[in-house]
């Protein structure tokens, strides 16, 4: 079965014998750069495997050991001072603290810190680890896992831990509805 | 030579092709609902039938393998007849082929709909199922190999050794990767666990997509953009060079899924090495096609069906090219996990197999039913629904890919992760999965264009199930012919061309897997990891039924940005007794290898997740994680027990002798102690509820080698 073909050059590049259900086929060359984009990539892979497996550059865990080491190394070295806690009252740090509230806290404290079935009611004045500034800061910072409460120190800065805090103790009177009964010690 | 007569089959491609549109329709149907279910959780239906973790494996199931399955079955039955001159060996066993097929199709999804489900990606089908499976993929085997051996045709066409390799390697795949201890009449735990469950799974998903999503339609390509066009395949040679460089290279890719993961480090480094090799075999095969087009442009402008192969070949280049990008460690670093995979395969099956597909079937409707195309009009809008559908699904999927890993990993200048909340990184991409239900639903709408266009196509014309056709018989020369090339040669020799074929697709597989078994510092024991408490592995089982590693990732890498977030990076020696492993490939959630561990810093309380379970909007108004209600209502089948016990016993968990006739005593023990925590916490519930189970598994996660213990 003879195609009319418009390309007489092309013509001459079919192959005799090659008819499939009338698909022809061409005895054009592979394409060179396509050949050469072929040698680069086995290239490529002959070097990598030799890199990392014969002359021995990192893998994983060592580049995992050199991220921490380098950020450790780059740890700022902060001014806070966190045994001398002063109670925020600025507006600015204490919308910065219902931000973070809001973001973090509601979950398991309520919106307006009313609590729920998971937190404590944090606008009485009874509490479960201490009401002063510097309890609710460490509370905060390190946690009680086993009973819910997360350790904050990874997420939120020194700073931040505090504006939190302050804006908590700001809530502290605040009778919301649907207040969550009394836990804990009162603290005058 | 005597001219023999006979007659295609026909009948079977027109089954075959309508169950191709049917299926593609349901399939994107179900995935619209997969997409309106990540954008507003409310799609759940707050019902364990519809929600997400037990759609996705309907929608990717139904895709791949009811779509693209019974497209390249058409492709097949029209093709190899008319490429080998012969009807299909014996109708009998197309037509075992065409309903055990669908059989199969209408089973997978009535299982993974109730829970049912091995949890690995593509290979969710249970045990059964996958034997039904097996059955049904020999038989079409059988029918082609029976046909190749009949056939009036001295050699075989480039698109036949697509279809040969195809056939092959997806039956060693499957059967490969599915082997599986049942312990009920319908489930099973895998004799595979943690690494070596994991690396069997992609070496099984990765070619899942090399030899279910691209070979065959490499074949059809070969078959129907020549034919579309009327033009001769461009380079003879490139389809030998291309066809054996991608069927032996694609096999060894497999572990680019896993990559930084606990796989070793040699495996890891073989999926990158072999992936990048990969490009040019890959472009070898869209080169061919489109270069094949060479002075028929002018054609293109005018027929639908070339615009669309045109179009899902570029798809293909640019899939292939990203695939090799993608593995290259430090690219999947930002890229892995994230909906960046979504887009990346969605250009392939939305470009590559639909267009394919799409193309394909506009042409083949007039040529079987004897007539014209009802509308070629409305093919080319459909062309532009599909092609701007596309864009809209994979540009803002992209987008939101880029902006989550980057708030993954940024840290803030105190050294504290910018975005400590999970939810946030979620929050900011939504409008992304808003954006892409749009354009899952204008490719669709396309798709419903072109089911009215070839059904009126097909009543205007009347199919011809049986066709005519003639050719003389052949007369082969066993021996190779003096100036015959060797390749030349085994195309006529299909045997020898099979063998040589599996051969070619077992290197790699056996090289990677084999080793990882016999090789015991690939895996280093850990003396603190124990079995799973009978009800933390009923939890883990409820897990899996639910889907949940569908959007949860157990695998921590060893990232700063991830072992600040979630803990201590995984180790391979923590999934050991993990029949399945639960790795998981896409974080729409956070991570959970570190869920349990005390005062870790993804430890939630008892409460929390009971509470969360039941409903997480409550918790976080801007969660998108379905609801699990019917966990908390639901009692948990413990008769089970004893048979997992068992099983898991003869797989090589060490639980004690005997063990399985007291499990459920500790069980009951256990679930008492969390439901009286709850009380605690003021939630009254019964101890016997599948939820108490799920909170025993979670809390176990990474407490094994949490120093604590």
């Amino acid at each position: 079965m003879e195609k009319k073909d418009k390309f007489l050059e092309e013509h001459e590049h079919l192959i005799s014998d090659h008819d499939y259900d009338g698909i022809r086929e061409l005895n054009n060359p592979m394409p060179t750069w396509w050949r050469y984009l072929f040698y680069i990539t086995i290239i490529f892979a002959a070097v990598y495997m030799f890199r990392y497996h014969v002359f021995g550059d990192d893998l994983q865990i060592a580049e995992y050991n050199k991220e921490m080491a380098l950020a450790e190394a780059n740890k700022p070295k902060t001014a806070f001072d966190e045994n001398a806690l002063v109670l925020m009252t600025a507006k600015a740090d204490l919308d910065k603290g219902k931000e973070l509230y809001d973001k973090n806290c509601i979950a398991c404290h309520g919106t307006l810190g009313e609590g729920n079935a998971i937190g404590p009611n944090l606008t009485d004045k009874y509490w479960l680890n201490g009401g002063s500034l510097k309890e609710v800061y460490h509370i905060i910072k390190v946690g009680k896992p086993m009973k819910g409460m997360l350790a904050w120190q990874n997420q939120l800065s020194p700073e931040q831990m505090l504006q939190v805090s302050s804006y908590t103790m700001s809530l502290v009177g605040t009778n919301p509805p649907n207040a969550k009964e009394a836990q804990g010690e009162l603290v005058e | 030579m005597e001219t023999q007569h006979f007659s295609y089959d026909n009948k079977i491609v027109k089954f075959f092709a309508y169950a191709t549109i049917l299926w593609g329709v349901v399939g994107m149907l179900v995935g619209l609902l997969a997409a309106l279910q990540l954008a507003f959780p409310i799609f759940n239906f707050d019902l364990a039938y519809t929600s997400f973790g037990r759609i996705r494996p309907v929608h990717t199931n139904a895709v791949i393998f009811a779509f693209v399955g019974n497209g390249i079955f058409t492709a097949v039955y029209y093709s190899l007849q008319r490429l080998l001159k012969a009807r299909m060996f014996n109708d009998r066993l197309s037509w075992i082929h065409f309903w055990g097929w669908q059989a199969i199709i209408v089973s997978a999804a009535v299982t993974f709909v109730l829970g049912f489900t091995t949890s690995k990606e593509y290979a969710e089908l249970e045990w059964p199922i996958d034997i039904a499976l097996t059955i049904i993929w020999v038989v079409f085997g059988w029918n082609m190999f029976g046909t190749i051996l009949r056939r009036r045709a001295d050699h075989l066409y480039v698109a036949i050794w697509f279809y040969i390799a195809t056939f092959v390697t997806v039956a060693v795949l499957h059967i490969g990767n599915s082997i599986a201890l049942p312990y009920s009449w319908i489930q099973s735990y895998p004799v595979y666990a943690g690494v070596q469950d994991a690396l069997v799974q992609w070496w099984y998903g990765h070619n899942a997509v090399a030899f279910f999503l691209t070979t065959p339609y490499l074949g059809l390509m070969y078959y129907f953009l020549p034919k579309a066009a009327n033009r001769p395949v461009y380079s003879y040679r490139l389809s030998i060079i291309h066809f054996w460089a991608l069927i032996f290279l694609y096999i060894w890719a497999g572990p680019h899924h896993l990559l930084y993961t606990a796989l070793p480090d040699w495996a890891q480094s073989l999926g990158v090495a072999f992936s990048i090799m990969l490009l040019a075999p890959s472009w070898g095969g869209m080169f061919n096609g489109l270069l094949t087009l060479r002075g028929a442009w002018d054609k293109v402008r005018d027929s639908a069906t070339l615009k669309f192969m045109v179009v899902a070949v570029t798809c293909y280049g640019m899939s292939t090219f990203e695939g090799p990008m993608m593995s290259l460690k430090w690219v999947n670093s930002l890229t892995h996990y994230t909906d960046w995979t979504i887009a990346h395969v969605h250009i392939g099956a939305l470009g590559w197999n639909g267009f394919l597909t799409f193309g394909m079937l506009y042409y083949l409707f007039p040529k079987m039913w004897n007539t014209k195309l009802y509308s070629e009009k409305l093919a080319n809008t459909h062309f532009w629904f599909g092609t701007l559908g596309m864009i809209f699904y994979a540009l803002p999927l992209y987008w939101g890919a880029i902006v989550q890993t980057l708030m993954w990993k940024e840290f803030t200048p105190d050294g504290l992760l910018a975005y400590p909340n999970f939810l946030e990184t979620v929050t900011q991409i939504l409008p992304m999965y808003h954006a892409r239900v749009l354009g899952g639903l204008l490719y669709f709408s396309g798709l419903i264009l072109m089911v009215y266009n070839l059904l009126k196509t097909a009543s205007a014309g009347k199919c011809v199930d049986n066709e005519e056709a003639s050719a003389p018989a052949i007369v082969t020369d066993a021996k190779r012919g003096k100036s015959e090339g060797l390749h030349r040669w085994l195309e006529r020799k299909p045997v020898q061309f099979m063998v040589l074929a599996t051969v070619a697709i077992l290197i790699g597989g056996a090289f990677e897997i084999i080793p990882t078994y016999l090789i015991k510092s690939n895996i280093p024991t850990i003396e603190s990891v124990k079995p799973y408490t009978p009800l933390e592995l009923q939890g883990r089982d409820i897990y899996i039924r639910e889907g949940c590693n569908t959007c949860h990732t157990q695998m921590v890498r060893p990232f700063r940005s991830e072992t600040e977030r979630y803990g201590e990076y995984s180790k391979a020696g923590e999934s050991v007794y993990d029949h399945p492993h639960v790795w998981g490939s896409k974080r729409t959630g956070p991570d959970l290898a570190r869920e349990g561990v005390p005062g870790g810093k993804m430890y939630k309380t008892n409460v929390w997740h009971f509470n969360h379970m039941l409903d997480p909007q409550k918790m976080n108004a801007q969660s998108i994680m379905p609801a699990y209600p019917w966990l908390i209502k639901d009692v948990l089948d413990i008769s089970s027990t004893p048979a997992k016990i068992r099983a898991m016993t003869t797989l090589g968990v060490p639980y004690p002798e005997g063990y399985d006739l007291i499990a459920n005593e500790d069980l009951q023990k256990q679930a008492e102690e969390i439901a009286a925590d709850l009380k605690n916490s003021g939630v009254e519930v019964a101890s016997d509820k599948e939820i108490l189970a799920v909170i025993a598994y979670l809390q176990r996660l990474g407490r094994d080698i949490s120093v604590e213990n």
